[in-house]
């Protein structure tokens, strides 16, 4: 497997492009929606790349190695050597249709060699735990899927997924890696600490908070966030909300919020609120979060094995919630992410609205929020 | 240099490599800004969080009050439980213990520890089941083997089963235990006295089989032993059933009262049991009916003995509360297998013989006989016509005179009662007088004679005396004296014509009250007669007891005078005798002249008999007693 990274910007267009272009069989392709938009960016990649899949999507800041930028346009074309590929997309127009946009696409991808899947979604319109749920119901539990949502920066208006074709809004596309020789792990933590009381999820519907312990859950977070909130529902990342059901305490979930509705005085969350389970606040320390996108890398790293050939590439899908929270210690977690990873692998990746992973616990492949997620692609050839 | 500000340098760097400061300080005031923004962030959050907590923390201290008060609240509410339940325990009957699943005692009653005359101190929570047998077994209160004791008890509890026994207790008490095991593998005991209640129990089971007045097999008790002992008949033995009844025992009764009825009883029942052998049995099955059952009978003789001497021992005279009765016993013999071999028919033979006993005088036993069943229903016709008698008017009075052997003038006539029974004609006295006793009809009949012959004696010259017999039930009842005194009122006859004539059998018997009705009935002017004197237990005792108006000399002497000297000898020294005691002396039955100058020669002063003039109706007599009259009959 050969991985070669390039990037475009306004000043310098495309750089480090590779001489051997033809043999790539996949580029990954991320950048912000207003770069995205035009189309002008896929068509170029598509030019150049004209045998290989193109997959890609917006982002709230493209990762490249140890680096976050927002301008500059981030992409890795993959030339494989034994792993065949088969690309998927459906459109996902409501957050209602999410399962079975995930049953499709898996049925679409699955065959007896499928060994993982790597799937990118529109960030705004879909229920991504039912989206997973509908992946895996359809291919089975021993498939890891990993992924992200896709991003818009702080703005929450509109997300884009390209998939062979150009940047579209309310989609989801996935790849799927066939064969014996493909080698993919994969890691994901959080590092948030849980801060202030228990409280009980009294109503819910679906991924819709209406009320915690028989109050309106937007007036808990407006109090809590003072004068950020101005910034809803962006600013609401800033104390991600753990829940869990209190008979199962240790599987417990992040979820990252998605919208407000002042008027309902509800929040519309990346994945399910179940009515009656238990919910708690998260806030940020600099420090741990590093050290959670660092353990994160390090379980990416240790499940790939040790039987690999040729390059690897490390794609990171981290939340928009920690770049908000940490803004210039950002790079923080892309270097500890990195420092586990090892330098000389190149580390591609995103800003997202929410990541795909199995839990650490289950091994269930799920929706995650406010976590740093890595995967770890290469090849063992014998 | 701080790795933030390394990396805002590197970022404000210039292709050419100098830094452009107002990059950097963009970055740098960012920085300060994003980090002013997490501190109040930081701050506000913590502030927030610790007011939830503080006011979640003031609600668990609510809640931790309540919860206290609550918690309060079940502790007084579980000691007021506590007391109830020990008051409860402490008021069981019962003796109460728990154990645990390693035999210890949890709780114990005070009961247990009176039960077994235990030391507190010894009975306390922690000791061991068997420490407790122990302490009984020093105690006095526990005898067996200790440890199979334990075994069996833990056997049950082990099956969960409940265990219910009694305990005989050395000192003869009797405890029922009951081991109920518990969910925790331990037990419940309980012990209760039931010394008492087992006692009742067997009273009641003896009282159900005996008779409570005489301590003898019921009627009840006798059908069984009577079954059982048939069963040896079928073995080839032969067995006797007497049934006996006391003659006249209402008139006992009614006279002298239930209570001295009631000694009667109990003395008969005691001397019943001293005839009869161990293994035969002796009951009471009805008011004044007695049974035996005779086993292991050779012959009729060995039973004809047994009931010879219950008539004997029976017939002594009774001291009871002071009174003097006698009373004779009939009794009735059937013999099994010969009249019968089920209980009811030789009750039924048995009971027939008696009536034939009865009918034959009293006193006496009969062997049931086949016909007597005849017989019996005669008897029985005979009583259900005596009680008619009376009320239809069948009674008539006869009399017959007493005439003075020095004036030959008649000084009194004798009432004598007859029957004119409406099919068979003319009944004798010594027929029906028995069976009036015994049915109780002999008191009003007795004051029917003495109001009719005292009607009739006024109406006759006024130095003619009428005699009147009282049986011995008549003088024993209460009343004699009022009916007596009733009699001559009614009639308006002088006391001093009125002569009551009774025989020694009346003397046998409550002597006491006898003599006293006797001596009223003398004050108020009644002459008093020894009537057939000489026979029976006569004593001349009784002459010395009551001062006797006259002596009627039983008519077997003055029949016998002509015999030899003994008859001759007699009748000179009762007449004698009364002579020296002032009372007359009257011969009976003197049908002859030799007779009569017999009696004349041996110092009598009255005689009577068919040698003067048979018993008459009474206008026979009213015409006799015309002087004219008494005249020519003495010369005829």
């Amino acid at each position: 497997m050969r991985v070669n990274q390039l990037s475009w910007s306004e000043a310098a267009s495309w750089t480090a492009v590779p001489a051997d272009r033809r043999n790539a069989d996949l580029v990954f392709l991320f950048g912000g929606r207003p770069a995205l938009a035009c189309g002008t960016r896929y068509h170029e990649l598509r030019a150049m790349f004209p045998d290989a899949h193109i997959l890609g999507c917006s982002t709230g800041g493209q990762i490249r190695n140890d680096d976050v930028t927002d301008e500059e346009i981030a992409a890795a074309a993959i030339a494989f050597d034994a792993t065949r590929l088969r690309l998927a997309c459906q459109p996902a127009p409501s957050p209602e249709s999410s399962h079975s946009c995930g049953d499709a696409i898996g049925r679409a991808l699955a065959a007896p060699d499928l060994a993982g899947i790597f799937v990118l979604s529109d960030g705004l319109n879909v229920n991504g735990s039912e989206l997973v749920a509908g992946i895996t119901g359809a291919v089975g539990d021993r498939v890891s899927v990993t992924g992200g949502l896709a991003g818009d920066g702080a703005e929450f208006r509109e997300t884009l997924v390209s998939a062979d074709f150009a940047p579209r809004k309310q989609m989801v596309a996935a790849v799927g890696f066939y064969g014996s020789a493909v080698r993919i792990g994969h890691g994901s933590a959080g590092g948030w600490d849980e801060f202030g009381p228990r409280r009980q999820i009294t109503r819910s519907r679906g991924n819709v908070l209406f009320e915690l312990d028989g109050g309106p859950a937007l007036d808990l977070y407006e109090r809590y966030l003072g004068d950020d909130a101005k910034g809803l529902p962006g600013s609401a990342l800033l104390f991600p909300l753990r829940i869990f059901n209190c008979q199962r305490p240790d599987h417990d979930i992040v979820r990252t919020v998605l919208a407000v509705d002042h008027e309902a005085r509800s929040m519309t969350f990346a994945g399910d609120v179940p009515e009656g389970w238990t919910a708690q606040l998260m806030r940020g320390n600099f420090d741990r979060l590093a050290a959670g996108a660092a353990k994160a890398a390090r379980q990416a790293a240790e499940g790939i094995g040790q039987d690999r050939t040729g390059d690897q590439l490390a794609i990171l899908v981290s939340c928009i919630g920690r770049r908000l929270l940490m803004g210039q210690h950002t790079l923080d977690e892309l270097e500890a992410a990195g420092a586990e990873i090892g330098s000389q692998v190149p580390r591609l990746g995103f800003y997202s609205y929410g990541e795909i992973s199995p839990h650490r616990a289950s091994g269930v492949c799920e929706l995650h929020n406010q976590t740093m997620t890595v995967t770890t692609i290469a090849e063992a050839v014998g | 240099m701080h790795k933030l500000l390394a990396r805002q340098l590197g970022k404000a760097a210039k292709a050419s490599g100098e830094v452009d400061l107002p990059t950097l300080l963009e970055l740098v005031s960012a920085a300060y800004e994003q980090s002013d923004n997490d501190r109040r962030r930081t701050d506000r959050s913590i502030s927030l969080m610790i007011g939830e907590l503080d006011q979640l923390n003031r609600g668990l201290e609510r809640l931790v009050e309540e919860r206290t008060a609550a918690l309060r609240e079940g502790k007084a509410e579980l000691r007021a439980q506590n007391l109830r339940f020990d008051a409860a325990l402490s008021n069981m009957s019962q003796a109460l213990l728990m154990f645990d699943s390693a035999a210890r005692l949890v709780i114990c009653n005070q009961r247990y520890i009176e039960m077994y005359g235990l030391s507190p101190e010894l009975v306390r929570p922690g000791r061991t089941v068997r420490e407790l047998l122990d302490a009984r077994a020093k105690s006095g209160t526990f005898s067996d083997d200790p440890d199979r004791y334990i075994e069996r008890l833990q056997t049950a509890i082990a099956q969960g089963k409940r265990l219910s026994f009694l305990s005989e207790l050395p000192d003869g008490r009797t405890i029922a235990i009951s081991i109920q095991p518990t969910a925790d593998s331990g037990w419940v005991a309980t012990h209760e006295d039931i010394t008492e209640r087992r006692q009742a129990e067997q009273q009641i089971a003896y009282m159900a089989r005996h008779d409570s007045l005489t301590d003898l097999p019921n009627r009840m008790q006798f059908r069984e032993q009577l079954a059982r002992a048939l069963a040896g008949v079928s073995r080839g033995e032969r067995l006797a059933v007497l049934c006996l009844d006391l003659d006249s025992f209402k008139s006992v009764n009614d006279t002298l009262g239930h209570l001295v009825g009631d000694e009667l009883l109990k003395a008969v029942a005691n001397r019943l049991r001293a005839c009869v052998r161990e293994s035969d049995t002796a009951a009471r099955v009805g008011g004044d009916e007695f049974a035996v059952v005779q086993t292991g009978i050779d012959t009729a003789t060995d039973t004809a003995t047994l009931a010879r001497r219950i008539c004997e021992s029976l017939r002594a005279p009774y001291d009871l509360l002071g009174q003097t009765v006698v009373v004779d016993a009939s009794i009735g013999i059937a013999i099994a297998p010969d009249d019968g071999t089920e209980p009811t028919e030789l009750l039924k033979n048995a009971d027939m013989a008696l009536y034939g006993a009865k009918a034959h005088g009293r006193g006496t036993y009969r062997f049931f006989e086949p016909g007597m069943d005849a017989r019996m229903k005669a008897r029985r016709t005979l009583e259900l016509a005596l009680r008619a008698a009376l009320a239809n008017g069948e009674f008539e009075l006869y009399y017959q005179p007493l005439v003075d052997l020095q004036t030959d003038a008649v000084t009194t006539c004798e009432a004598l009662l007859r029957w004119q029974h409406p099919e068979r004609g003319m009944v004798g006295p010594a027929e029906f007088i028995p069976v009036a006793e015994e049915i109780g009809l002999i008191v009003p009949l007795g004051e029917w004679v003495l109001k009719r012959a005292c009607a009739d004696a006024a109406l006759w010259r006024d130095d003619v005396k009428v005699a009147v017999n009282l049986s011995p039930i008549q003088v024993m009842s209460k009343n004699l004296v009022a009916v007596v005194v009733g009699a001559l009122a009614s009639s308006g006859l002088p006391a001093h014509r009125l002569e009551i004539e009774i025989t020694e059998s009346v003397l046998l018997q409550n002597t006491e009250l006898t003599l006293a009705t006797l001596h009223r009935l003398r004050e108020l002017g009644v002459k008093i007669s020894m009537d057939d004197f000489g026979t029976g237990y006569s004593s001349l005792s009784y002459l010395r007891s009551f001062p006797f108006d006259k002596i009627k000399i039983d008519r077997c002497f003055i029949s016998g005078l002509g015999d030899g000297d003994d008859a001759r000898a007699i009748v000179q020294a009762i007449a004698g005798l009364a002579r020296n005691l002032g009372i007359m002396t009257t011969a009976e039955g003197v049908e002859t002249e030799q007779q009569l100058e017999q009696v004349r020669f041996l110092g009598c002063t009255e005689m009577q008999g068919y040698l003067f003039s048979p018993p008459r109706r009474v206008e026979d007599i009213r015409r006799l007693l015309r002087p004219r009259v008494v005249k020519r009959a003495l010369i005829a």
